[in-house]
């Protein structure tokens, strides 16, 4: 486990900077994968930049609105540089609509774009997962299986490790049905196809998850509509090819 | 493919997904959720006790905190962002009053030094005295202010590294005082 990288005095959090490289990284290979497909690489760029900083815009703007009384009194603190002060989940959601006013008002091929887009998370979420690895987080469950990882005092699942797995074997899938030249959108199915199976076959893993009706994982359920919906994209495309 | 083999696919995936999903799930019981877990300073671990002597000479013990929602700060008076959340802290330590404890593990300091600043600025909550860093080591605390909110149950609910604000403690503080 490596949760901080000391160099000197510089002491840098690791899970932090992974975050940072997966989306500089997704963001090279969205325009690269753009590129390839006859788009321009920079609109794909762009519309990723818009994206993020969109994100942390609403984030903080829905942290204000979630905790107006403490800001009322500390009005300065609206645009501080406190990064544990934003509500990721709105912002993500402003995020992903910024991303596609984006494509949409430029008029690229939404397929196309999905193709790309899907590639470089997958990249991302590879990259992802060695830095919860080096920190110590995505916590498995207890196990005593010859390749669990010590955490914290237990033998855990490397959760971390499967997801990596998993999600190249989706990678390689995308990149395999990116290249045969089928429709467009046919990778970015398969990109759905396998991070739904990653996510469903996973889930059970972990030492902790969100529940819903009576102890099923929200995350398991959430990924099984992922790869079935995926698995119908997959079949409509084929029948009309 | 043809098109009975899509639907062969997705019906075999429809099935063994539920399946899967069934035999994956957290029972009402919670057995599946994280049990016996050694003291670590992570989220979800038991927080590691101590003893420590407080600035007024107190010994002060974190287990006898059990059934409190406890807020831990690691701090130091030459810190300026530690210098810069103590505010809030105290105005926690006033508005909860009871329910939730404020706890200031100071970092190696003199009694008195701190003592003197504790009256400067007005702080009235619990200020355990980490003289040989040996609570800080077991928190591994890297870098002040660091701060552990832990529940009614002792359990680490959400470490915060770096200065926090008025918004930032009320939202930690959500999830251990919701």
């Amino acid at each position: 486990m490596l949760p901080i990288l000391q160099i000197g005095p510089l002491a840098i959090p690791t899970y932090p900077l992974a975050l940072l490289i997966a989306f500089w990284t997704a963001l090279e290979v969205a325009g690269w994968a753009a590129r390839r497909a006859g788009l321009d690489g920079d609109h794909l760029y762009n519309a990723g930049l818009f994206g993020v900083l969109a994100l942390i815009a609403a984030g903080r703007l829905a942290h204000v609105i979630a905790f107006w009384p403490a800001y009322r009194l500390q009005p300065a603190e609206i645009v501080g540089l406190n990064p544990q002060a934003f509500l990721w989940g709105p912002g993500a959601i402003a995020g992903l609509l910024v991303a596609a006013w984006y494509v949409q008002r430029h008029r690229l091929p939404w397929p196309a774009v999905a193709d790309a887009a899907a590639m470089a998370a997958l990249v991302g979420l590879i990259i992802v997962q060695a830095g919860a690895l080096l920190a110590g987080a995505d916590l498995g469950a207890a196990t005593d299986l010859p390749w669990a990882v010590t955490l914290w005092g237990v033998r855990r699942h490397p959760v971390p490790v499967y997801t990596a797995l998993a999600a190249t074997l989706a990678l390689a899938a995308t990149w395999w049905a990116a290249r045969r030249s089928l429709r467009r959108g046919t990778a970015a199915a398969v990109a759905l196809f396998g991070w739904g199976i990653t996510v469903w076959l996973i889930e059970p893993f972990r030492a902790e998850s969100a529940t819903i009706l009576g102890g099923l994982r929200l995350m398991q359920v959430i990924g099984w509509a992922a790869a079935l919906s995926a698995l119908w994209l997959l079949r409509r495309r084929t029948a009309e090819e | 493919m043809s098109r009975q083999i899509w639907n062969l696919l997705f019906g075999a995936m429809l099935i063994v997904g539920a399946a899967w999903i069934w035999l994956g799930r957290v029972p009402a019981d919670g057995s599946a959720a994280p049990t016996g877990l050694p003291p670590a300073p992570a989220v979800g671990h038991p927080a590691p006790d101590f003893t420590l002597t407080t600035v007024t000479g107190e010994t002060f013990t974190l287990a006898a905190l059990r059934e409190k929602p406890v807020v831990l700060n690691f701090w130091a008076t030459w810190c300026p962002p530690c210098r810069a959340e103590l505010p809030e802290l105290q105005a926690a330590h006033e508005r909860y009053a009871g329910e939730v404890i404020i706890v200031g593990v100071n970092q190696a300091e003199a009694a008195a030094a701190v003592a003197t600043f504790a009256r400067q600025v007005g702080l009235s909550f619990l200020l355990p005295l980490d003289a040989q860093h040996h609570v800080s080591q077991k928190y591994a605390v890297r870098s002040l202010p660091t701060t552990f909110f832990i529940d009614r149950d002792g359990i680490i609910r959400r470490i915060q590294i770096g200065p926090l604000t008025e918004a930032t403690l009320a939202q930690a503080l959500k999830t251990i005082f919701p």
